[in-house]
């Protein structure tokens, strides 16, 4: 899949709430931008954690704050509380909203299905570089500006 | 941004989120992930009511009004244009002081309109 995500490689955060602004950070968004995104990223999760396989949690939603895909992969070796589960992965991503925006979010998913239903999730957790956990997950890594 | 404006976008997303939810094939989708798209379905709606006590009756019955018409009720200014009817906008409408303090729609087509920061 032709879709670029960033890499955050140790996520420091000790919650679930925390690891979701940590992850946004890797986005330059503005700081209203950011918060609404964070807003609707935990709501979703409130409603249902958004646990995809052990170890791994899938944080997402679809805003108009965003006009592409945002896609963003953190791993954390100690594991973060989702509240009731660790994890260890977690991939974070915003569609747009526009017309074509659910059947461009429904690929995604289906894509995120195969993948990780196919022994991805289980290399993922165990990958040892940011370019090899988005090869596994099939994505193009971009390098954040921060790491360059 | 304004306050209120903020809450009309959270409850687009929302609304965003349970019109997915909603979808057969997205919803499938997440069952496959082993998630439960009906326990995240009835909880946001249950969130929605909430928010939407929250927000000012008449601009909630402006949202439904313009969401039932467009399927959209709150649009990004992109390029100084709304990007629901790309209506250009007076730069009046653009000025800093204006828009942080109010809740500003589209002379043309009356949808709320944010620009982000
Ligand atoms: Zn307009």
């Amino acid at each position: 899949m032709n879709r670029q995500c960033l890499v955050k490689w140790e996520v420091s955060a000790d919650t679930r709430e925390e690891a979701i602004c940590e992850l946004l950070d890797e986005f330059s968004f503005r700081e209203t931008t950011r918060e609404l995104l964070r807003i609707a990223l935990e709501t979703r999760e409130v409603a249902q954690p958004t646990i995809v396989h052990e170890g791994i949690a899938m944080p997402h939603c679809r805003s108009i704050l965003v006009d592409d895909f945002m896609i963003v992969l953190g791993r954390s070796e100690q594991g973060i509380p989702w509240p009731d589960d660790e994890v260890n992965l977690i991939i974070l991503f915003i569609s747009p909203v526009k017309a074509t925006g659910p059947a461009e979010h429904l690929e995604l998913i289906k894509h995120l299905v195969k993948v990780l239903r196919s022994g991805g999730a289980e290399k993922a957790l165990a990958a040892k570089t940011p370019e090899e956990i988005a090869k596994i997950l099939k994505f193009d890594y971009k390098k954040a500006a921060s790491d360059e | 941004m304004n306050r209120e404006l903020e809450k009309l976008i959270s409850l687009h997303d929302l609304d965003v989120m349970i019109s997915d939810l909603v979808n057969k094939d997205i919803s499938k989708q997440e069952k496959k992930l082993g998630l439960s798209p009906d326990v995240a379905l009835s909880q946001l709606q249950k969130m929605r009511e909430e928010l939407v006590a929250t927000i000012d009756r008449r601009h909630r019955e402006m949202y439904d009004r313009l969401a039932k018409h467009y399927g959209n009720a709150v649009v990004p200014v992109v390029n100084r244009r709304c990007s629901g009817c790309f209506t250009k906008l007076p730069t009046a409408m653009m000025s800093s002081s204006s828009g942080k303090d109010v809740v500003t729609t589209c002379p043309t087509c009356g949808r709320f309109i944010y620009q982000c920061d």
